[in-house]
């Protein structure tokens, strides 16, 4: 029997803020030394007392509003209270009955179909510290001590809490997929799920035959958009063998084990802890007034489905070239410039995704580091386009330009293309160059032995290659005719 | 010289003009709390090095020729629930024993910033619950004006340290009459000021949405100079409003009565209260007629039935919330355990006393589901139908009359004997704390066996500068108490 699958997600984004939530402490806490982005209000220090920033407010705000979300005005903290070395007020400080953005949707597309998922509300929230376990796999099982690091305590947070409305994997890393673009096309996260900037938990259930929704189960510790899939893909499966077999399924939270790629029980709902939530009496309440949101949502750019439309519709692109090249805004920026320099639009996305991507696949970077101005390389494109390039030589100019840091016209200069083709002189002094180092295929054709003319084709080839492409073909095979003739 | 007969204001005033310095003063407050306070166990640290230091340095600035501040030279006490930079900070509890903050509440530093000059930290009720300063660690605190008496709490060692002459001033912090009834106890005048008027950062909270830093004095004129010192903005506290504060000392020249109107509270049983106490409201209420206030009675029926319930249903939920942190993991008190919850249980048990635990036990049955529904929310809906009474009352009058407690400073032990009681007692101090209204306890006059009779005044939020003016036209009339004569 097949079973609808029903699929909502939690995600936590990191707010990209130069400090936290509530203190001014330093939000750089990657690879730090532990607790020493830390302060006695992060600490909780008894007297202290936490101060909202601002920023991390606009933050949520803007991604509020690219998610279509209503947004708030006066909203409160509340705090959320749990015994745990990680927290040192002893409770997180949250937003709980009234987040900041309410409702909202994502349109996404998945395995080509549109599909729009809902969404139940962003809020901020801080982040806890971290346990540090001292065994081998760093987890707590066997550990005689933990410490903690509480450099991440306090980290801006959004959690972003979609209805149940995905029905596939797919669709589900879809939606991540783009939330995560969206974060980086706002500049409100970088998004990175490695980094922990990005943190998804999953809840799937299966519908059951009259329609309603089956037993929940929580999926949690997935990070990479891999592990999502897999980890789906796993317990769908697994919740339909128990139901095949006539078993019931229970609600819990299960953690993915990505190495042995199975999921595995954490801590059962029924005994779930009443966290005693309490309005924040320290923080008065968030003051988003609409001018104050309209002055956010003037500032927004054009947000990423706009963009890939425009591109298909602008530039003829299809909606995969358009997908790919408006993944990042700076990818598309970066286009737009070179087809303003004068490249062709279909020949400028080639390039964008082939070209481009492949350097900065290889050498590990990030479009924003890409060193070679998207002015030089449309107009390099276009040099092709105009047949004062072949798209050998052009590649050759490309990989100067970047490997040996020069301008395009240095690198042309290099690669002897500056000139365009090569003809005349210049050709006959390559081929003589060729002949000179081929004495028994000059002399098998002299002896007029090369039957098939397979020495001239080879001697043609050999041309073509030390002019790198920059000589017509049949200009060679004339020449080098004319010289043995 | 005898500075401990002096006002704050005297003190800076003669430091200031050089006719003596802020160290003799410093000296003689010093020399005088480790002699008498042996009676009276209201200071638990004594800052010595430190305040030395700090009155030599105010000598040397007005040798400069430079202003030192409003309060140059002034010693004063702070309750042991205030951060205090380099001096231990215990709240009077097991659990911060030891503990030495790295930092100046932002009323502590405002102080010195002003040139007073820290002298001791004060005895309290753990935590700063109670009314009785029994509860503390360190031993109970003795009313100055009848030992064998309790001083009122939880700021009693700031009321007596000041009602012994050992400081001119001191600050306590009043989270439902923790300031004014001591005062009233003690025979001082001590104040709770609108919520957000003074900042809270760096005093250990009790409970965040009721808890105001309160000073206490021999007159309303000091209390106007702290006020000035202390009523600022405050980057580090959200709560602390952002608004152009009134010169408070200003507003008690030439302060008047005339054609304001004075309510007087009723809808109590007036045979429930101390016959001193009626009497005091009687002449308080006649200062004020001749004055030239039109006199008007007012009820808040709403209020008188259902104040104290859900005071203390906001109070402990907050407190239980507020005191969590202390789990023995950073500071204060360690206990070890075989696991981090029989670590945490340990810690906790050792650490807090019998009325702290009990606050924060019912706090968090307080906000358990279920208990939040039926009784956290309806507390916070009466709390703003308290609000909205006396908004309404403070339509047609300026100020309001009432007793700060129903009885006279009571004999010590009563707290183990009758705790409904004592908690009964709170009736007409948490009014200001659930409403965030400014309220003064004032003293009247002094029975003829030495125990001060005290009134309540209150104001409507943020009318600080007004009721400081009004107390000081009270006073004018009535006298101001003097410290207690010792042999
Ligand atoms: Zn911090």
């Amino acid at each position: 029997m097949k079973r609808k699958v029903v699929i909502g997600l939690e995600i936590h984004l990191q707010l990209k803020t130069k400090t936290k939530l509530f203190c001014g402490c330093s939000t750089d806490y990657i690879g730090a030394t532990p607790n020493t982005n830390v302060c006695p209000i992060c600490l909780a220090v008894p007297g202290t007392l936490p101060v909202i920033n601002d920023h991390a407010v606009d933050l949520a705000v803007k991604m509020g509003l690219g998610l279509h979300c209503e947004i708030q005005d006066g909203t409160r903290f509340h705090r959320k209270h749990y015994f745990y070395a990680d927290l040192p007020k002893a409770y997180q400080i949250t937003q709980y009955e009234h987040a900041i953005a309410q409702g909202g949707y994502l349109d996404v597309i998945a395995e080509g179909k549109p599909k729009r998922i809902r969404l139940d509300h962003l809020h901020l929230e801080e982040d806890a510290g971290k346990l540090v376990h001292p065994t081998a796999d760093g987890r707590l099982s066997g550990a005689a001590y933990s410490l903690v690091d509480y450099n991440r305590g306090g980290m801006p947070l959004s959690e972003i809490v979609s209805m149940p409305d995905m029905n596939s994997p797919a669709e589900a890393i879809a939606y991540v997929t783009q939330i995560r673009q969206l974060a980086r096309y706002l500049d409100v996260s970088d998004g990175e799920m490695e980094s922990g900037s990005l943190r998804v938990d999953v809840n799937v259930s299966l519908c059951n035959p009259d329609g309603s929704f089956g037993t929940r189960v929580e999926l949690k510790n997935i990070n990479s958009l891999k592990s999502i899939e897999r980890a789906l893909e796993y317990e769908i499966a697994r919740q339909n063998r128990v139901l095949d077999e006539g078993g019931a399924l229970v609600q819990e939270t299960r953690l993915w084990d990505d190495a042995a790629g199975v999921t595995r029980s954490m801590r059962s709902k029924e005994g779930a802890r009443d966290y005693r939530y309490y309005v924040e009496m320290d923080l008065a309440p968030i003051d988003a007034k609409p001018d104050y949101v309209e002055r956010i949502r003037a500032s927004l750019p054009e947000m990423p489905w706009d963009k890939r439309d425009r591109f298909m519709e602008q530039y003829g692109l299809s909606l995969e070239e358009s997908q790919q090249i408006t993944e990042q805004r700076e990818m598309a920026d970066y286009y737009e410039e070179m087809v303003k320099a004068g490249a062709p639009a279909a020949k400028a996305a080639n390039w964008a995704r082939m070209e481009v991507q492949r350097i900065l696949h290889e050498e590990q970077l990030d479009i924003t580091k890409f060193p070679i101005p998207a002015k030089e390389l449309g107009t390099l494109i276009a040099k092709v386009e105009k047949r004062e390039l072949s798209n050998t030589q052009a590649k050759d100019v490309l990989a100067a330009m970047f490997g040996e840091k020069l301008t395009l016209e240095e690198a042309m200069k290099k690669c002897g293309a500056s000139g365009g083709r090569m003809t005349g002189d210049a050709l006959a002094a390559v081929i003589d160059k060729v002949f000179a180092a081929q004495p028994e295929a000059v002399e098998t054709i002299r002896k007029g032995a090369d039957k098939k003319g397979a020495k001239a084709k080879f001697l043609q080839g050999l041309v073509m290659r030390e002019t790198r492409g920059s000589a017509d073909p049949a200009e060679v095979a004339k020449t080098i005719a004319e010289k043995l003739g | 010289m005898e500075f401990y007969k002096m006002s704050a204001r005297e003190i800076a005033e003669g430091v200031k003009s050089k006719r003596f310095t802020a160290e003799s003063v410093a000296r003689e407050s010093i020399e005088r709390i480790k002699t008498l306070d042996k009676k009276y166990n209201s200071v638990v640290t004594l800052c010595e090095d430190e305040a030395l230091a700090a009155a030599r340095r105010i000598d040397e600035a007005v040798a400069r020729g430079e202003d030192p501040g409003p309060l140059a030279g002034v010693p004063f006490a702070v309750k042991d629930n205030f951060c205090t930079n380099g001096i231990e900070t215990t709240c009077c509890s097991n659990m911060l024993k030891g503990w030495v903050p790295q930092y100046d509440a932002t009323a502590v530093k405002n102080m010195k910033e002003a040139g007073a000059v820290l002298v001791g930290k004060t005895n309290m009720d753990e935590f700063a619950m109670g009314s009785t300063t029994e509860s503390s660690i360190f031993g109970p605190t003795l009313n100055p004006r009848d030992t064998e008496r309790v001083p009122g709490g939880s700021s009693g060692g700031s009321a007596a340290v000041v009602a012994a002459g050992l400081v001119p001033v001191a600050l306590g912090s009043d989270t439902g009459g923790s300031v004014r009834q001591p005062a009233a106890f003690c025979g001082v005048q001590g104040m709770k000021p609108s919520y957000g008027q003074i900042s809270r950062y760096g005093i250990v909270a009790y409970a965040s949405s009721l808890d105001q830093v309160g000073p206490i004095a021999r007159n309303v004129g000091d209390l106007a100079v702290m006020m000035d010192v202390l009523a600022k903005e405050d980057p580090n506290d959200s709560t602390c409003d952002a608004y152009e504060r009134p010169s408070f000392s200003g507003a008690l020249d030439g302060a008047s009565l005339a054609g304001k109107k004075v309510a007087v509270l009723t809808g109590y049983d007036k045979n429930s209260i101390d016959a001193p106490l009626a009497a005091a409201i009687d002449r308080a209420v006649e200062i004020c007629r001749e004055a030239g206030a039109e006199i008007i009675e007012a009820a808040l029926p709403i209020t008188m039935e259902h104040t104290v319930a859900c005071y203390y249903m906001v109070a402990l939920g907050d407190a239980s919330s507020k005191l969590a942190c202390y789990d023995g993991m950073r500071y204060g008190h360690h206990a070890d355990g075989r696991n981090l919850s029989e670590m945490y249980k340990k810690s906790r048990m050792e650490g807090f006393g019998e009325e702290v635990s009990k606050r924060i036990l019912v706090g968090t049955c307080i906000l358990t589901r279920g208990y939040y529904e039926n009784y956290f929310v309806p507390a916070t809906k009466v709390r703003q139908l308290i609000s909205d009474e006396f908004k309404e009352l403070f339509r047609t009058a300026d100020f309001l009359i009432c007793p700060i407690t129903p009885v006279l400073a009571y004999k010590r032990g009563l707290s183990e004997t009758d705790p409904v009681r004592m908690y009964l007692g709170d009736v007409f101090t948490t009014i200001a704390n659930l409403a965030g209204l400014p309220s003064m306890s004032l003293n009247l006059s002094f029975t003829p066996e030495g125990l001060p009779a005290n009134v309540q005044i209150l104001a409507p939020r943020f009318g600080d500068a007004e009721l400081l003016a009004c107390a000081s036209v009270i006073e004018k009339a009535a006298g101001e108490p003097a410290p207690v004569e010792t042999e």
